[in-house]
């Protein structure tokens, strides 16, 4: 797995590549929580992501309840079909909101918090 | 702040180990590593199998050191596992004498008997690799889940009306038109039909990890699979069967049967589980050893002085439900499912097993039963019992209760069946069914809350094939139709199977429209057979637990082709939640409301008077509807007559207070719409002295 970050308008962009599970969560826990500021906003680009594990799942809640703590403002980019349909029928779609492209996730994003 | 207690003491072969803690039993996720836990009096020595997922062969064997063992536990904390992507199990060295009822062999890798997630059937029906050393693996689980604001929902027992489904069966079949047919997901996907039928609880067939392999061949009738469909038989006890799960080829089918419980209970709709205590899937001395019998034979099975295995389950094996560790084991488990997984109750398959002592003698004061009914976190989960074995105890009536424990109401299914085929005979017992049988229940003063009413269930026919069969046709099953329950109490209405016949198939609904009547104006606690609301047929087929196809799996093209019987049951549905005086939670007394009329009155077709002689088939009741639910609601006057004789009958009407008049919530003789009308939509009657009561027809009226 390997994660980077980019700076657009402002918008922190995460992209993560490969997959998310329990022996990468951790890795990804590490680069993503420190830019978890009050009021900070996100977008987790998960376009090259091919596997979200339950462990990968639990990582992506815990920063949505940490951001949602600091009123963050973040969504999700890039899911595969396949993915997101693990997420809604394990619940955890209702917690994320989720965008085709990083580009609509940006405008959300930028949206929701001017 | 660290513990000082979390750190490695020893190695072993490049693990970094410590010793454990015995409680929880089972893997649990710790600081740095995984705790592993299991219990055996009887072994000498246990050793920790390690596999990576799906790989043939473990990659490690750690022995629990004799230092790490506390009593006849060995526990183990192994450090830096990837414990999303291995399998564990145990081997145990202890003595093989099987007169003694050891039954040891270091050669078997075993699952854990506290497993929370089992692989090896990952998705349903993928032909298993028979030379796997380990088909049933122990994972370790991540069983967090974000519950929010959800709770069990608590709904009385008398105000429930309870779904019975299998999981797989109900969406499988391809006209479900869902996403994820036969699955959690997929009951998830048809909460909106749920709601709309206007069930509030649904019971699901066993769930737990089983082996649908098991017994797997081919039938000799008719060349199809045969499969351990039901899953009566389980392999796991704290472990969601994966094959259930859409997810289950990911291990998460945990957080997928969460998140179902989680949307019904949003929705308004309780879970119920069926749990299966009574035996293993490990069968006889022949059977395969996935677990129990490795780990310690003479502790999880009741056994004979010789060392076999009794067999009160027709299934092989017996669980040693009354010996103290396998009780903590049924308790640790119901909790599990309680706190975890927020199930609101469970009905409990051949539950008299759980009163047998060791030797396999009923008990006056079973300690399961007891611990069960008095335990804190299961304080408001449902207990229900199917209160009879195969071993020949039969306790409806007679289970003991506490007050606590609710029962799968035998009687009613018999009593009902037989006097809607027009038997004779069967005036006095429907008295007692519909009233919440005191007869049997009211002497431990359990009141209407003891006795789940049915007509049907799993076990036996559909209520189409109820009033399409004389006899059951099991012949797919491939043991010549000698397999089923034989006193099916059925009546084909003319004509064995499907008919061509107008008039038959006429008789047929109104039929079943009469069944579900009597089942829903009944006290006590409804429950109705998935498919029913829409003629599910099984073909007479009345025990399917191996069929695995379109015998079982529900069709939901019937809703269009039932869709007055499906309407009938929506309607029927919302009568019983429209009344209150249909729930009550105590039996019926002889007390006079203010208004003078008794709580609950007897007729026939004469008002007041009711003839329970043997060719009486007509009978009918009068619910005051003041002060019902001790004293906490009003309702409407109910009255129901119940003709189950082939000619028409007059009934003459009990009078109504002043300035109230008899209205037809439903008659079964009418052809829809005319057979049942929402509430406040009940159409007021001519005459209001008698009422004509069609052949083998049920009339509701209420009193407004």
């Amino acid at each position: 797995m390997d994660i980077t970050t980019t700076l657009q308008d402002g918008v922190s962009v995460v992209g993560v590549a490969g997959s998310l599970d329990s022996t990468t969560a951790p890795r990804a826990q590490d680069g993503i929580l420190p830019l978890i500021a009050s009021g900070c906003r996100l977008v987790l680009d998960l376009s090259r992501c091919d596997y979200v594990s339950s462990a990968g799942l639990r990582v992506l809640l815990m920063i949505a309840k940490q951001l949602a703590a600091k009123n963050g403002q973040w969504a999700i980019a890039g899911l595969s079909n396949e993915i997101k349909d693990v997420m809604e029928m394990t619940g955890f779609a209702s917690f994320f909101a989720t965008f085709g492209t990083v580009a609509e996730a940006l405008a959300a994003v930028k949206k929701t918090c001017p | 702040m660290l513990r000082i207690d979390t750190h490695p003491t020893h190695q072993y072969k490049g693990f970094d180990i410590r010793v454990g803690k015995p409680l929880p039993f089972g893997a649990t996720l710790v600081p740095g590593g995984v705790n592993f836990s299991v219990y055996s009096s009887h072994a000498r020595s246990c050793e920790l199998v390690l596999f990576k997922k799906h790989e043939p062969q473990p990659y490690a064997w750690i022995p629990f050191p004799d230092e790490f063992r506390i009593g006849n536990v060995f526990t183990m904390v192994v450090f830096d596992l990837d414990y999303e992507n291995i399998e564990y199990g145990f081997r145990m060295e202890g003595p093989f004498d099987p007169r003694e009822g050891h039954r040891f062999d270091k050669a078997k890798i075993l699952m854990d008997p506290y497993a929370k997630a089992i692989g090896g059937r990952d998705v349903w029906g993928t032909e298993p690799d028979w030379t796997n050393v380990y088909p049933h693996r122990a994972r370790v689980l991540l069983d967090d889940f974000d519950w929010e604001d959800d709770h069990p929902l608590e709904i009385p027992i008398e105000d429930l009306i309870i779904y019975e489904m299998h999981v797989r069966g109900f969406t499988r079949h391809p006209s479900s038109g869902i996403k994820h047919p036969g699955t959690f997901a997929g009951i998830r996907e048809k909460i909106p039909y749920l709601n709309g039928l206007g069930v509030n609880g649904i019971e699901l067939m066993p769930i737990h990890e089983f082996d649908e392999f098991e017994n797997s061949r081919l039938s000799p009738a008719t060349g199809q699979r045969l499969m351990n469909y039901w899953g009566y038989s389980n392999v796991g006890f704290f472990a969601p069967k994966a094959g259930f799960a859409a997810t289950g080829k990911f291990g998460m089918q945990a957080d997928e049967l969460k998140n179902l419980i989680k949307e019904l209970h949003k929705n308004g709709m309780e879970l119920i589980l069926d749990v299966v205590f009574n035996h293993t899937a490990e069968g006889n001395e022949n059977g395969p050893t996935i677990s129990y019998r490795g780990i310690d034979n003479k502790t999880y099975y009741m056994l004979t002085p010789d060392g076999y295995y009794y067999n009160f389950t027709g299934c092989g094996n017996t669980l040693n439900c009354n010996n103290p560790i396998v009780r903590n084991m049924i308790l640790d488990c119901l909790r599990y499912w309680a706190t975890d997984y927020h199930v609101d109750g469970f009905r409990f398959d051949l539950a008299s097993i759980l009163g047998r002592d060791q030797n396999g003698a009923p008990m006056h004061s079973p300690p399961l039963l007891e611990t069960l009914a008095f335990d804190p976190i299961l304080g408001k989960c449902k207990l229900i019992a199917e209160a009879w074995d195969a071993g020949g105890l039969y306790q409806v009536g007679s289970f003991p209760s506490w007050g606590r424990w609710a029962e799968w109401n035998g009687k009613f299914r018999d009593d009902v069946r037989k006097f809607l085929k027009g038997d004779p005979g069967l005036v006095g017992a429907m008295m007692q069914r519909l009233q919440g049988s005191p007869d049997l229940y009211q002497w431990q003063k359990r009141g209407t809350r003891a006795s789940v009413n049915f007509i049907t269930a799993h076990d036996g026919f559909t209520l189409m094939d109820l009033v399409s069969y004389n006899g059951k046709h099991n012949e797919a099953n491939g043991e010549n139709n000698g397999d089923g329950a034989n006193d099916n109490d059925s009546w084909n209405c003319g004509g064995e199977g499907p008919s061509a016949d107008p008039a038959v198939n006429r008789l047929r609904l109104k039929q079943i429209k009469n069944a579900v009547t009597m089942l829903l104006v009944s006290q006590g606690t409804p429950m109705i057979l998935a498919g029913d609301e829409m003629g599910k047929t099984q073909g007479g087929n009345n025990n399917a637990y191996c069929q695995d196809n379109e015998t079982s799996w529900l069709d939901w093209r019937l809703l269009d082709k039932n869709a007055e019987l499906h309407d009938y049951f929506k309607s029927i549905i919302h009568f019983r939640k429209a009344h209150p005086a249909l729930r009550s939670c105590h039996h019926f007394g002889s007390n006079a409301s203010p208004n003078g009329y008794p709580d609950i009155s007897w007729h026939g077709t004469e008002a007041w008077s009711c003839d329970a002689s043997p060719e009486s088939r007509a009978l009918a009741f009068l619910l005051n509807g003041e002060n019902v639910k001790g004293g906490t609601a009003n309702d409407s006057f109910i009255y129901v007559a119940l003709n189950m004789h082939w000619e028409m009958r007059g009934f003459r009407l009990p009078q109504l207070p002043e300035g109230l008049t008899w209205h037809v919530a439903a008659n079964t003789d009418m052809p829809a719409p005319e057979d049942i009308f929402e509430p406040g939509e009940e159409k007021r009657i001519g005459d209001q002295s008698e009422f004509l009561v069609g052949p083998r027809s049920v009339v509701v009226l209420i009193g407004k």
